[in-house]
């Protein structure tokens, strides 16, 4: 784990309204997993730092993606070249890819594509096929970036590929890996139980001390969305326990 | 010049005033960052005798300049304590104190008799703002009578420093203070976080599962050092000023206020390293102002 002063690089838009920004952080870009995230804190910003998952590295560059969902994000969307941006990671316990499963499906939702480039590109390393399920409510919502030997896409509105859910869309694959809103999530769970799905919570710390992003668990229970997570074997969450209405998480 | 920075609060001798507040460190093992040599002490993530699985989420939220939190004593057990984190602590060079809560002054007292002789152990701090099931759930935090009774439980079942940390929903903090104190507290702990709400305005529901939660942060910040204020006012013993501190600067106030020492904890939360940013801080604005240790920094009590 690194605590790192971050100059912001670069950023570019990559669906109406959602912007990738570049930051300058080596020792996180040389150690970060799929599905790991960043905890950032910026000034004047929030008091509580927000998780990202890392989107790509480059270098000794980190990428995080995000809308604008409020006065925090706004902020970050404002920020200029070498303004920095304080960085604690990589944190969290990411996707599992090791060799094995000939194929594997990412499929993501909305925002939910955050950790699916680095997980593209530890698959491919593990010999896997990459299909890249995308979807989002409708074509400009879509992130303009994919990766994977196979893209699907799907909308709401049927304005791009597929017509319904990105879930809907999936073709068969040995190992499915998904991040999306937790309505989304509880879908792919009931299709796919040995999926590895990187879940969305509220965090405090980051760090596994203040238990405020308790998952509760099937088998009864919680635990650390921040530290055991965000990635989990679907089954093994008890949806109907995680709020569906969470106006934002690893990505706000 | 280096200055002293010990301090000793109910018989404990720290190398430092500033302390890891409860709940905000874990049992100390996961804040990788902190550099450690500026640590006071620790006070531990509450814990009851028996395990508890804590609140459904949302936990937290965010507030202006605060947080507000609901983790419902999420933890292993005294026996889980003892046989996970104790050991670990009994290997640390700075004291680890046990925060402890229960459903009954009793149940305070076992925990306290459990854990006393427990290497890694060095003392205990109250959490009296538990509610009391034989007295309708009305908390022992918020009457004297029941705050005294918990102290005495557990002092009857120890010699380690017990410290009461106070609660701030309560129409007079001194009372409160001097019921502990008479009761054997060594030290106070002011103060404990302010219950508050706050309404998602797409569901028209709390935004926490639990419906209310402990507010944090420096939102708190100004009522909680006049809270330590009226405590150290109140009694003899020290008091330890807790409340929204975020720099060196905050903990000064309490310091100046009347306070011994300092907890940090949603601080730690932002910064992984802010315990020894306060620690530094304070201790260069005792040198800028030629104080050559921390006794000798004034303290605003006046007795009118």
């Amino acid at each position: 784990m690194f605590l790192v002063e971050a100059p912001l690089v670069a950023r570019r838009e990559v669906a109406r309204g959602m912007f990738v920004l570049s930051l300058d952080a080596p020792q996180i870009a040389q150690s970060v997993r799929a599905g790991q995230f960043v905890n950032l804190g910026w000034s004047p910003g929030p008091l509580l730092r927000r998780p990202f998952s890392v989107y790509r590295t480059e270098g000794d560059r980190i990428e995080v993606i995000l809308k604008a969902v409020g006065g925090g994000t706004e902020q970050l969307l404002a920020m200029t070249a070498r303004d920095t941006i304080s960085c604690l990671g990589p944190l969290g316990h990411g996707f599992e890819l090791s060799p094995g499963p000939r194929s594997v499906a990412l499929v993501s939702g909305g925002l939910g594509v955050a950790p699916m480039p680095l997980a593209a590109r530890e698959a491919r390393a593990a010999g896997m096929g990459v299909t890249w399920v995308h979807g989002a409510r409708s074509v400009d919502e879509l992130c303009s970036e994919a990766d994977g030997d196979q893209q699907i896409w799907a909308t709401d509105d049927g304005s791009r590929g597929f017509a319904g859910t990105a879930v809907a869309a999936v073709p068969d694959a040995d190992l499915v890996l998904a991040c999306g809103p937790n309505r989304m999530l509880a879908a792919v769970a009931m299709r796919w139980p040995d999926a590895q799905v990187a879940v969305e919570t509220y965090m405090g710390c980051g760090t596994g001390v203040c238990l405020g992003c308790a998952v509760p668990l099937a088998r009864g229970g919680y635990d650390r969305a921040c530290k055991e997570g965000p990635v989990y074997r679907a089954a093994d969450v008890e949806w109907s326990m995680l709020p569906v209405h969470l106006p934002y998480a690893i990505s706000s | 010049m280096t200055i002293d920075m010990s301090v000793e609060i109910g018989g404990l001798k720290l190398r430092g005033p500033v302390l890891a507040a409860s709940g905000t460190f874990g049992y100390g093992t996961e804040v990788p960052l902190l550099e450690r040599r500026a640590l006071g002490a620790m006070v531990s993530k509450g814990i009851f005798l028996r395990p508890r699985a804590g609140t459904p989420p949302p936990r937290i939220v965010e507030t202006p300049s605060g947080m507000l939190n609901a983790i419902g004593l999420q933890g292993p057990g005294v026996e889980g304590l003892i046989r996970d984190y104790a050991p670990q602590w009994a290997q640390w060079d700075f004291p680890v104190l046990v925060n402890i809560n229960g459903e009954t002054a009793a149940e305070y007292g076992e925990l306290a008799a459990r854990l006393d002789g427990v290497a890694g152990v060095a003392g205990f701090e109250i959490n009296i703002s538990c509610p009391n099931v034989e007295q309708g759930g009305l908390y022992f935090g918020n009457d004297p009578r029941a705050a005294a009774a918990v102290t005495d439980a557990v002092r009857k079942r120890t010699d380690l420093p017990v410290w009461v940390k106070l609660t701030p929903m309560v129409t007079d903090v001194g009372v409160i203070a001097r019921a502990c104190e008479a009761a054997g507290a060594d030290a106070l702990s002011a103060i404990n976080t302010f219950v508050g709400m706050s309404i998602d305005l797409t569901t028209r529901q709390p935004r926490l599962s639990f419906r209310t939660g402990g507010l944090s942060g420096p939102a708190i910040r100004p009522l909680a050092v006049h809270l330590a204020h009226q405590a150290a006012r109140a009694v003899s013993i020290p008091v330890i000023g807790i409340g929204g501190i975020m720099r060196a600067d905050d903990a000064l106030e309490f310091l100046v206020a009347g306070c011994a020492a300092v907890q940090v904890g949603t601080a730690t939360f932002v910064s992984p390293n802010a315990i020894a940013q306060v620690h530094d801080g304070i201790a260069a604005y005792l040198a800028s102002h030629g104080f050559e240790s921390l006794s000798d920094l004034p303290r605003y009590l006046p007795r009118d």
